[in-house]
Order: C-alpha cells, then structure tokens, then sequence
C-alpha cells in the first residue's frame, strides 16, 4: 500500500510542478509587472523543493510530533513580528525579512497550527473512540481551547490584512475538529453560534474588503476594478474552449489584460492556453494527491497522523477550490494561491514540507 | 464514518468546479472566444469633478475648466508614420518628442496613451475633425483647475497635482488612487477630503471600429462638494493691490467670529502654472525663486514681533501687579545695564504705562522686564497665544518661539543675562511669532480675553459649519485688558502716537507698532497690528512689511488700506 501511495505523491506531485513552471513561464513572457526573473526564482524553489521532499521523507513523522507546539510557538512569534516590523508590499504587511530572506509566516503558520492542532488533538482522545465524558470538559478542551489555538494566528494574520488565509484556516480548524471525533451536538451547536457572528464579522472588514465581497456578487458595480478583473478571467477561460490557444499564445494573458496572472490568476493562463483538457488534467493531479492524503489519513492508526495527514488534505482542496472558483467568478477574490502553480516562495516551499510529511507517514507502518 | 464524509465533500467539491470550467469553456467557450479574439471590452474611465471653492459672497476663487488632451491607442493605429507626422504639425511639437512620450507612457495595447495635454480648443476640434482619417486618434475631455484670480488668493487656496508617495501611503485607505489629484497648500490641501471627487467609468463592448456596441455596465462619478470660505474676494483683492511689489502679509480677520476676511503673503504665484504641463517653466522657475513665493508668510513665516510685544509686556505687568497704570518710569534716550547702553527710539520723559504704549517708550519696559522676569513674560506671552499654533484649517503653519532661560539652557546649554531680558521685553531676542498669531492677540486683547479660533471655512457642500472649538476665556480681569486697549487707543488717538495718521474722522482703530530689528545691516521689518471697532465690520488686522525699514511705513499702507476698504463700504 504505502510503496504505491509514495509511487504516486512523488509522481504527481512533480507533474504538477513541471505544468506549473510551463504555466508560470508564460505569465512572466510579456508581462509588464514582473520580470522572466520569477520563472527562474520559482524553477530554483522547485528544484530545491523536490530535494527537500526528499530529505523530509526519511525523517521520522514522531520528530514532527514532538517539535509540534514548538513550531507553533514560534510561528506566533513571527506573525507578531511582522505586524510590528514587517515590509511592505501591494498594502499589506505579510513579509519577514530574516538574513536576507525573505518570507511569509503566514505560510508556515499553515502547517505549524496542523500540527499544533493534531498534536493537541490526538493528546485528548488518543483513541478513535467515543466515551462519555463530562460536558463542560468537552466543551472547554475539545471545542474551545483548540478554537483559540487556531483563533490566534487567525487574528494575526487578519490584521495583517489577509482576509483570505485568515479565513483558510477557520476552514482547516473546521475540518480537524470534524474529524476528531467530537460528537455532533457540539459541531452543530458550534456552527451556529459561528454563523451567528456572520453580521458582526461583515463590520470588522476593511471597506475594500466588503467591496469584495460586494463586487463578487454582482460585478458590475465595479466596472473599472475588481469587476473587470473577473470579466477578463472569464474570458481567458472561456476562449480556451476545448484545446486551448496552444503555449504562449494566450491573447488575453499576452496582452495584459490580467494584471495578476502570476499569482492568483494562474489558472486562467492554463485555462487559455491548454483549455479544457488542460485544466481538466491538472484538477485531476490535484486530486489524485488529495486522494493519496486521504488514503493515508484512513489507514494509519495513529491518530496525530491522521489529523494531520486531513489538515493537509483540506488546506489542499481548500486552496484548490477557491482559487480556481476565484478564477471562475464562483468565489469572492481573496488572493489564495494554487499550489506549486502560483508564483510565490513562502507557499511553495510550505507545501513541498506538506508533500515531504505525507511522504514520511507513507512509511510508517500500519499497524503499531 | 467521518473520513468517509470529508472524501465526499471534496469530491462534491471538485464536481462543482469541473462542472462550471465545462460550462465556461465549453458551452460558453465561442462567446468569450469572440470577446477575446477582437478585444472587445474596453474601460472608459470617467472624472468625479472637484468641488469649487467659493468666497463668503460665493464669487468662484477656484472652479473647473474643459481642458483637451490627445491620445492614441496603439491596437488601434493603422499607420503610425502617418499619424505622428499629422501630430507633429497640429500641435507644433517635434515629432521624435511625441514618439518618446507614447512609448515611454504605453501600458497595454488597448489603453490610450495621453501624448499631449491641455491643448488649445481650436485645435482640438480641428484633431476631433480629422479622426477618422487616423485610426487610434482620440480626444479626451478633462476638468482642469482653474484659478480666475491669479495669484490673489494663492496662499489661501493653494494648488492641485498629482499625489506624492508619502501621501499615497497615508492615504491609501481612504480610496485615494495613484492616479490621484490632490490639493498642496491652502485650503486645496485642508479641505481635500470635502473637494475631492469620486471617479467613475463604464464598461463597454466595441465593434471592430472600435464604436461602442453595447453598454455593460457603469458606475457614475461623483462631483466634490464644494466649499465655501469667510473671504471677501474684494479684500484680498484690495490687500495684493496695495502690497504691491514688496514683500509681506496683510491679514484681515472678523473680530467677531475670527472668520479670516483677507490674507495675502507677498511674493505670491499663480496657482493656473501649477496645474498645466503647459506651463512647465513657469512652474519650475517658482519653486526655485529666491523670494520663497511659495511660502505663506501670514502663517509660515517667522519674525520678531518688535514693540508688539509690548501689548504682552503690559497685560503681565498688570496681571502680577508689578506695574499699575499709574506707574512711570523716566526715558532719556537710553538704559544702562552693566557697560552696555540699551537704545530708545527718541527721549520720552516720563510716563506713564497708557503713555509708554502710545509712544512706545523702549525704557519704560525695559524696567517692566526686569520686574518681571523672563519666565513670567513666556507664561503670558503663551497665555495670549503666541509661541502656539492658532490651529488655522491651512496646512504647515508654524509654532514660533517664546524664549526662556530654561529652554535656552536645555537647547543650548547657554546662560541667561538680564540684557537679553531687556531684548525680550522689546520683542528682540529670540521671540518669533507668525502674523496670524499676532493678529490673535490682538483680537484677545480687544475682546476682553474671550478667544477667537481663527478660521477660514464658512460652509461646505452648502451646509454651514459650525465652529467647534476649543477656545475659552482667559483669566485675566477685565479691567486690565481695558487698560491695556485704551494704551493701544491712545497709540492712535494721542497727539504722541505713533500711528497717529491713522487718527481719520469715521474711524476708530487701536493697535501697535513696531520696528523689529533683524540681522545688521538688513532693514527693519515693519509692523503695526490692531483693530477698527466703528463701521460695519468689525476688524481685527495686520500688516506686515518684510524688511519694510520702520513701522511708519506699515502705518501708512494701513492707512491706505482701511481708508480703500471705507470707499468700498467693506468696514
């Protein structure tokens, strides 16, 4: 099992990295805003990237465990430095600058708070079972205190301000609570109260913010900003029809009609350029790893294991979904990433860590 | 169980997706490539006007007009060989200039690229005519600012361009743009907020001639508010007339809602060079001009205050009870302290404090000086409003300096001697004020201690504003500021005056002179700063001469001025 589950993490997951620098190569050709330099900035990551999926791959997952609330501490601490001290760039304070490098902690705070969560997690119910319990202690310690644990980089990171990621990783907390085995009442119970907030929430964001949302849902009323933004993505799309326009000759991405297609609008570039088929093929070697991520959560027996592998899967499908839905026009623009496409160290590098551990549990064995 | 849920969520999920990239791309898949192939969707920006800004009787001070600029959209051109050498001789500009323009601003094919701005309206029909033989040619219409009066009110209102980083990124929030106009100086700059405008566009498709085809969507501008301010167009006017080719400020205030009524600084400039790339050189040559023309010298400039300062000498000597008015003090021309002689302008004899005033008798507050002490004499100075900002709604006023032996010692690590006492006691030294706060304590003073906010806003978008502010009544009894006025009465009114010209039948002013030294060999800088009780306005002013040589000459512009502004029924 784990010899054909490994087989296949290493094979897509370079084959989405090789049709990802494809894509990459030409939405950096004529663009204006940025150089061939990111083409060459991200084939480095890659590079660099597959040797340490490798070197993670041999190293044992329990080290991952034992250094979980470790990581996440200083995660903490390098999300406060940023609010404090970070650079600059497009209006939001994301950057650390350590050493001449610089990176987003907003990444690494992904993976730091799966395993902070799965750690925490499989400490309280180290068995998959369902025992009765006293209800206020399940409700402090498998609800509430794993909210906090994930409420606080989100506070962080939403100040920073990033909508977007904070939101991410309400999701993965959803997710990862789902998945422990808590009993229904309280998710259900939990939902609500979180839908509740929804009004309230609508006045902590920033006006630009609301007007995405706004402008998501009837775009035009912003037909000089965002609303162009997604008319021209359609199109890019749309005009691939079945084959695509063929590599470099994506007319709408050519020419500049898509201010970011490095970065978020990616896919409208393969969408242009390789058309359906294209897109098809890579959704379905997203899904072929995502597959490979559950397949693992489901057989491994050990509990911090399984969360974590689940924690991966859903920043995944999460990243996945809302970009390309971003791309489509189905989800408000919030600037998530597609993985190992989009351009950006901080991220790609995140997610050859996250390929590396599910690398690592593949090779443990099943049964303790 | 649970796992089993998540996998199908996802799958769910990913079925969405794959479904709706099917509907774009393959159902929808000739439509957008139609969009795509002829690039048919184009972005029409439209301007948000900015608001106008109006005096107290609504005359325009500052409005908006059509302004043309050519540009061209590369997609379009057909020949460009051919359109540049028409260009080049329309607009009389070097063709290899316009080249360089185009490429240097060209962003995306589709967008137009302004390649000549502000261009004379004959021309412009004549380029709007000829269109169609030059694909890719268009005319754009925009609002420029426009400034009827000159370089009348220039300080008060100030300019427009474009936004500078620093102010972007304060900014930002606000919906502010890089593409922005915003005000520098003046009002333009305090009020931007209000004036600014809110940009606007449409969306449309286009045909292959590129004609509009079908609106998709529009987003209408919104015009700024206009404001309206407490000046009287005629004053300004009057005051810039009478300054003439000297250097100075004249400031004009209500005294009885502080609305600021006239301000001029001297050398001004005409804001209309500022906002036209037509006029570049003017532009360029204003910023390096050695008289400073861009500096508002009512509230940015620095100066000793000379006899002035007198009027703050007096209130304290009265306040700490060190003086009554009764108290005199005997000039022969000149003060001994130590070795050193401390000059008076002429020999006075003895007088008393309303007679010291009058003939602003140097020894008379030299003696009050010393009674007082320099720290009690920066206490009272502060108390009137001098050494503090008259927070007037324009941008980069200055605080001036009040000294004192503490601050000197913590600055400069300097002693401090009784003879620079006596140089504080006459307003010398290293007292600075700014004219609008002297104008300030004059008002206080002749208001009995009720404080004034000096103000230049009187509405905006046609609302009134009221005055909120933070002034209160200064504490000092008003029987010593009616002792006081009666000195600065007296400076007018006595045969021993030194504004006694301004003695004229109808009138009824008060004020001080003053002659403040400045550096050797440079002539003195002329004050006089009062008030005129009778007529239909009440007033409180000041003029100032930059290096005007004696205060006789700032009395005897005053009197031009106020008699002028009796002709015009304005007081």
């Amino acid at each position: 099992m784990h010899k054909n589950l490994a087989r296949l993490i290493w094979i897509f997951t370079a084959f989405i990295i090789l049709i990802g620098l494809i894509a990459l190569y030409s939405a950096s050709y004529h663009n204006v805003r940025v150089s061939n330099r990111i083409f060459y900035d991200q084939l480095g990551c890659a590079v660099s990237g597959l040797l340490l999926m490798f070197f993670l791959s041999r190293i044992d997952c329990r080290k991952f465990y034992d250094m979980a609330y470790i990581f996440y501490w200083i995660t903490i601490g390098m999300l406060i430095m940023v609010l404090v001290t970070g650079r600059h760039a497009l209006g939001a304070q994301r950057w650390l600058s350590i050493g001449g490098f610089s990176f987003q902690p907003s990444e690494l705070a992904k993976f730091t708070l799966i395993l902070a969560l799965g750690r925490y997690f499989s400490e309280r119910r180290p068995a998959l079972t369902f025992s009765f319990v006293d209800f206020k202690y399940v409700l402090w310690s498998d609800l509430i205190v794993p909210f906090s644990m994930t409420l606080l980089p989100m506070v962080l990171i939403f100040k920073q301000p990033d909508l977007g990621t904070a939101l991410l990783f309400f999701g993965i907390f959803i997710v990862m609570l789902f998945v422990s085995g808590l009993e229904y009442h309280y998710l259900i119970g939990f939902f609500t109260l979180c839908a509740s907030f929804g009004p309230f929430a609508w006045h902590i964001l920033k006006p630009y913010q609301k007007d995405r949302l706004l402008v998501f849902l009837n775009p035009n009323i912003d037909p000089l900003g965002a609303g162009y933004t997604i008319i021209q993505s359609k199109i890019a799309i749309g005009s691939g029809k079945l084959f695509g326009k063929g590599w470099l000759s994506g007319t709408q991405n050519q020419l500049n009609f898509l201010p970011e297609r490095h970065t978020d609008f990616i896919f409208s570039v393969i969408g242009e350029e390789w058309g359906l088929l294209g897109a098809i093929c890579l959704l379905i070697c997203y899904m072929v790893l995502i597959y490979c991520g559950l397949k693992i959560s489901e057989q491994i027996k050990d509990k911090f294991g399984m969360q974590v592998a689940i924690g991966i899967v859903a920043i995944f499908t999460l990243q996945v979904v809302i970009n390309v839905g971003m791309v489509l026009g189905l989800c408000p623009v919030v600037g998530l990433t597609l993985p190992f496409v989009s351009y950006g160290r901080s991220s790609y590098m995140i997610f050859i860590v996250m390929m590396g551990f599910l690398l690592s549990l593949s090779r443990r064995r099943t049964i303790f | 169980m649970r796992l089993k849920i998540v996998r199908i969520t996802i799958f769910g999920f990913f079925c969405i997706i794959a479904v709706n990239l099917f509907y774009t791309q393959i159902i929808r898949g000739q439509y957008y490539y139609g969009l795509s192939v002829d690039n048919r969707i184009r972005v029409i920006p439209s301007e948000g006007r900015r608001g106008s800004i109006l005096d107290r009787y609504g005359d325009v001070l500052v409005g908006n007009r059509l302004s043309f600029n050519v540009a061209v959209i590369p997609q379009d051109i057909k020949e460009s060989e051919f359109l540049f050498d028409y260009l080049s001789e329309v607009l009389k500009t070097e063709k290899k200039e316009l080249l360089q323009r185009f490429y240097q601003k060209k962003i995306t094919p589709f967008a137009p690229v302004v390649i000549a701005e502000d261009i004379d309206k004959k021309i412009a029909m004549e380029l709007e005519e000829n269109r169609f033989r030059f694909p890719g040619l268009y005319v754009q219409e925009t609002f420029r600012r426009h400034y009827p009066y000159h370089g009348l009110g220039a300080h008060v209102l100030g300019y427009v361009g474009k936004i500078s980083r620093s102010r972007m990124e304060k900014l930002e929030e606000y919906g502010y743009t890089p593409k922005s106009i915003v005000g520098y100086l003046g009002v333009e700059e305090s009020y931007d907020a209000f004036l600014k405008g809110e940009e606007g566009g449409k969306q449309i498709e286009v045909d292959a001639r590129g004609r509009q085809r079908r609106l998709l969507s529009v987003k209408e501008p919104q015009r700024g508010q206009d404001i309206q301010l407490t000046i009287d167009a005629r004053i300004q006017r009057l005051a810039f007339d009478i300054l003439d080719d000297k250097s100075g400020t004249i400031i004009v205030m209500d005294l009885d809602t502080g609305g600021i009524l006239g301000m001029v600084s001297a050398p001004a400039f005409d804001p209309n060079v500022l906002v036209s790339s037509r006029y570049a050189k003017e532009a360029a040559s204003i910023f390096i001009d050695e008289g400073a023309p861009l500096l508002n010298r009512a509230i940015k400039g620095l100066y000793p205050p000379g006899s002035v300062f007198k009027t703050i000498v007096s209130l304290a000597g009265l306040v700490t009870k060190k003086i009554e008015p009764s108290t005199t003090y005997f000039c022969k021309g000149s003060y001994k302290l130590g070795r050193r002689r401390f000059r008076c302008a002429h020999v006075h004899g003895t007088n008393d404090l309303i007679g010291a005033i009058a003939r602003s008798c140097n020894v008379y507050f030299y003696n009050v000086g010393l009674l007082l002490g320099p720290e009690i004499m920066n206490k009272y100075a502060r108390i009137l409003g001098l050494g503090r900002l008259t927070h007037i709604d324009l941008p980069f006023e200055e605080k001036g300096s009040i000294p004192s032996p503490l601050q000197r010692k913590m600055k400069s690590n300097r002693g401090w001697y009784d003879g620079d006492t006596l140089n504080f006691s006459i307003g010398q030294g290293d007292v600075l004020v700014t004219p609008i706060q002297a104008v300030r304590m004059m008002a206080n003073v002749a208001r009995g201690g009720k404080e004034v906010q000096p103000h230049l806003i009187k509405a905006i978008g046609g609302r009134e504003v009221i005055q909120f502010s933070t002034v209160k009544n200064i504490h000092i009894k008003k029987k010593i500021f009616e002792t006081v006025q009666k000195g600065l009465r007296d400076v007018v009114q006595s045969e021993r005056g030194t504004a006694k010209i301004l003695n004229m039948d109808g009138f009824e002013i008060s004020g001080k002179t003053g002659t403040a030294q400045t550096a050797p060999g440079k002539p003195s800088h002329a004050w006089f700063v009062g008030y005129s009780t009778q007529g239909k306005k009440r007033i409180a002013f000041c003029i100032f001469i930059e290096h005007g040589g004696s205060s006789y000459y700032a009395v005897r512009m005053t009197r031009n001025f106020l008699k002028k502004l009796r002709e015009e029924e304005i007081i």
